[in-house]
């Protein structure tokens, strides 16, 4: 007898842990955080920092000056632990890296337009060697290829609560697309509700599922 | 500062007695160049000839023991630091002997008379401003001479750099300032705080510090009772083996305690109730918050020396340990789970603070505002945090509502929107015109008019390209934070 797809509810939650797993930053791993701005990614850049800094200091590093810890202690960071490092001469930048590298636990990074490749892959490496998991934000294009372990592109935002003058801005839903060796080679899609604290749900009923075909 | 002697020493031969560096030495391995705090291979080097003997802190402790209860009837809240140093603070007591020089000579004499009990100790005894000050002002005295500084700063100035090896955490630092040409406080105080922040990072800063007489920051708050660790025992503890088991447990206890609230230690109080007896209790001070080895330590060290002296007769049958003191810095270390990953952390947020300048490397604590612009106070990394000047607890009115802002200008930035019977329709963003798909406002924030400020409006407009908080004053538009 042929069967067309198999539902079981093990591999789904095994599916929702993973993607779970996609909003922990991992030691000595690169996550790259792409999208258009205005996608929800700083936010979502500095809940990552929110586990490490329950264990050692953490550091944001803005290129622009914009941006506001506020949001980051709502996501969970712990405040006398977020380091904010101000970085705006793109020349340095590739400098200031490497020397958080060398020593912090965690680091959420924008990386400056223009940021040259040969750079980028020392800082990975560099990661890799001290164990520091790090987030990057790319201001330009995309990271060279095999410099971040996982990459989350964001597809989409949407707000809920606004309405024509009446409430205001509750909750946001943020549709982001799981790729590289951190997605064991495969692409998924998923979702993430966001309402301003630092609740931030996986909703993994949007997850694209793959018809498997077997036999039985 | 009391000379502990050790009556197991050789009495004619040259002593050196050691942990990991030393921790004293006769006379005649002095001359021969070793110095107190040295390491001790270093010392065994250059003084071959002496009868090496390890340190015995429980001991010393217990021998030390008969010469805090004195200083404890004369002042009290006598706090221990190791055995053979304490720190007493005087303000209320000085007021009652009539002066600082009168309560240092009544605290000498008082200390000379024990001599004749005790053999081989002689006290030191240094009054200044600060713990740190009147360590050296005991430590630079002779025996039955009170080193009264009435001008710490000015005592401070003339002293070597070496005097910073414990407190600065390290020689390598110390070794650094003189090859930069600094050998004493005094000129480490003149250079700009700034520059050995930036160079230096915390330990740079805390040196400067002590060398311009500001002793160490500790930031005294309010300890809440549960935070104290108590164990009653139905058996009374007699034996040192129940007692160090009971002092590392509860020791353990309490740090792991403060730990889940993120602070640390800088003084403890340990209390001991006996079968039959007074209870005793002493207060022990450490310059870095006590780790879980270090506050074990320290409280097994009273216990024997309580036990051993007779002081609880009877057996322990309560025992209390209740932190004195939480500053910042305990609180950072608090949140570590490692002592490695806060230095290494420090080393790379100076090196960026050396690449960038002081106002490169921030921290930031939340303080109140009705704008995401007032709602952060900034103060540099390495610095103390700046008092709030508004109550972030308050309820600030008005105030623009959760999620906050994840990017917001330092300064409102102006933004082009177009307008349709009064309703936001489009943002100008870059080259491109967005339409403003919903929004919510407007909240009037009302400006305080007597400093100029104007009344303005404020609106979360969201477009297909993000969301925005957008503050619009007399017919213009600004861009106050983008919700990204």
């Amino acid at each position: 007898m042929g069967i067309e797809s198999v539902e079981l509810r093990a591999p789904l939650l095994d599916l929702e842990e993973r993607e779970e797993g996609f909003l922990r930053l991992q030691p000595g791993r690169v996550t790259e955080l792409a999208g258009v701005p205005g996608t929800g990614l700083t936010r979502l850049g500095l809940r990552l920092l929110a586990a490490p800094s329950r264990i050692a200091p953490v550091v944001a590093l803005d290129t622009r000056g914009w941006i506001s810890p506020e949001a980051a202690w709502e996501t969970g960071v712990i405040p006398e632990n977020l380091v904010i490092v101000r970085c705006d001469q793109p020349q340095i930048w590739p400098k200031v890296t490497a020397a958080l590298l060398e020593g912090v636990r965690a680091l959420y990074a924008e990386v400056p337009v223009g940021a040259k490749e040969q750079d980028l892959r020392r800082l990975a490496a560099l990661a890799r060697a001290r164990s520091v998991a790090v987030a990057m934000r790319p201001m330009g294009k995309s990271l060279p290829s095999g410099v971040a372990h996982l990459r989350l592109r964001a597809l989409g935002v949407t707000w809920e609560g606004a309405d024509r003058g009446h409430g205001r801005l509750k909750r946001r839903r943020l549709v982001l697309e799981a790729s590289g060796k951190g997605a064991s080679g495969v692409t998924r899609r998923f979702e993430v509700e966001d309402e301003g604290s630092d609740i931030v749900r996986v909703v993994s009923d949007v997850v694209v599922g793959e018809t498997r075909r077997a036999i039985g | 500062m009391w000379s502990l002697g050790r009556p197991d020493a050789p009495s004619d031969d040259p002593v050196l007695i050691v942990d990991d560096r030393v921790a004293g030495a006769t006379d005649d391995v002095l001359a021969a160049g070793v110095g107190l705090g040295m390491p001790r291979r270093e010392a065994e080097a250059l003084a071959p000839f002496a009868t090496v003997l390890t340190r015995d802190p429980g001991e010393e402790s217990r021998r030390f023991d008969p010469v805090v209860e004195v200083i404890e009837d004369l002042i009290p809240r006598v706090e221990m630091v190791s055995p053979g140093l304490v720190f007493v603070p005087i303000d209320g007591a000085v007021r009652f002997y009539g002066g600082e020089d009168a309560l240092a000579e009544r605290v000498v004499k008082e200390l000379d008379r024990l001599v004749g009990h005790e053999r081989g100790g002689h006290a030191l005894v240094g009054v200044a401003d600060g713990p740190f000050a009147a360590r050296w002002a005991a430590a630079t005295t002779d025996v039955g001479r009170p080193n009264v500084i009435t001008d710490t700063v000015g005592f401070l100035a003339g002293l070597d750099l070496v005097t910073l090896r414990e407190s600065a955490n390290g020689d390598e630092l110390i070794d650094t300032f003189r090859w930069l040409g600094v050998s004493t406080l005094g000129e480490l105080a003149r250079l700009p705080r700034e520059a050995l922040v930036t160079r230096f990072g915390s330990p740079g800063l805390l040196a400067h510090r002590l060398a311009s007489g500001e002793d160490r920051f500790v930031d005294p708050r309010e300890i809440p009772p549960e935070f104290a660790v108590d164990a009653g025992f139905e058996e009374p503890l007699e034996t040192l083996d129940e007692v160090a088991f009971a002092a590392r447990a509860l020791a353990e206890r309490l740090l792991k305690g403060l730990r889940a609230s993120g602070v640390a230690p800088h003084r403890v109080s340990i209390l001991a109730e006996a079968a039959a007896g007074e209870p005793r209790e002493r207060i022990w001070r450490s310059a870095d918050p006590f780790t879980e080895k270090a506050l074990s330590d320290r409280v097994w060290w009273q216990l024997r020396a309580w036990v051993e002296s007779g002081g609880v007769p009877g057996g322990i049958t309560r025992l209390r340990i209740a932190p004195a003191d939480l500053s910042d810095e305990g609180r950072q270390l608090g949140l570590l789970q490692d002592e490695t990953s806060r230095i290494e952390s420090e080393r790379a947020l100076a090196r960026a603070q050396a690449l960038l300048g002081p106002d490169g490397v921030l921290q930031g604590r939340a303080q109140g505002g009705r704008m995401p612009q007032e709602r952060v106070a900034w103060s540099r990394w390495g610095e103390p945090l700046v008092e709030e000047d508004r109550d972030a607890s308050a309820p600030w009115p008005g105030a623009t509502p959760s999620p906050s802002p994840a990017l917001v200008p330092p300064r409102l930035q102006p933004l082009e929107v177009e307008w349709d019977e009064g309703l936001p329709a489009r943002v100008r963003l870059g080259t491109r015109w967005e339409p403003v798909l919903t929004w919510s406002g407007p909240w009037r924030l009302s400006g305080r008019w007597w400093a100029g400020e104007r009344d303005a409006d404020r609106y979360q407009l969201v477009t297909s390209a993000g969301a925005f908080l957008c503050v619009v004053s007399e017919g213009r538009a600004f861009l106050a934070g983008v919700y990204d």
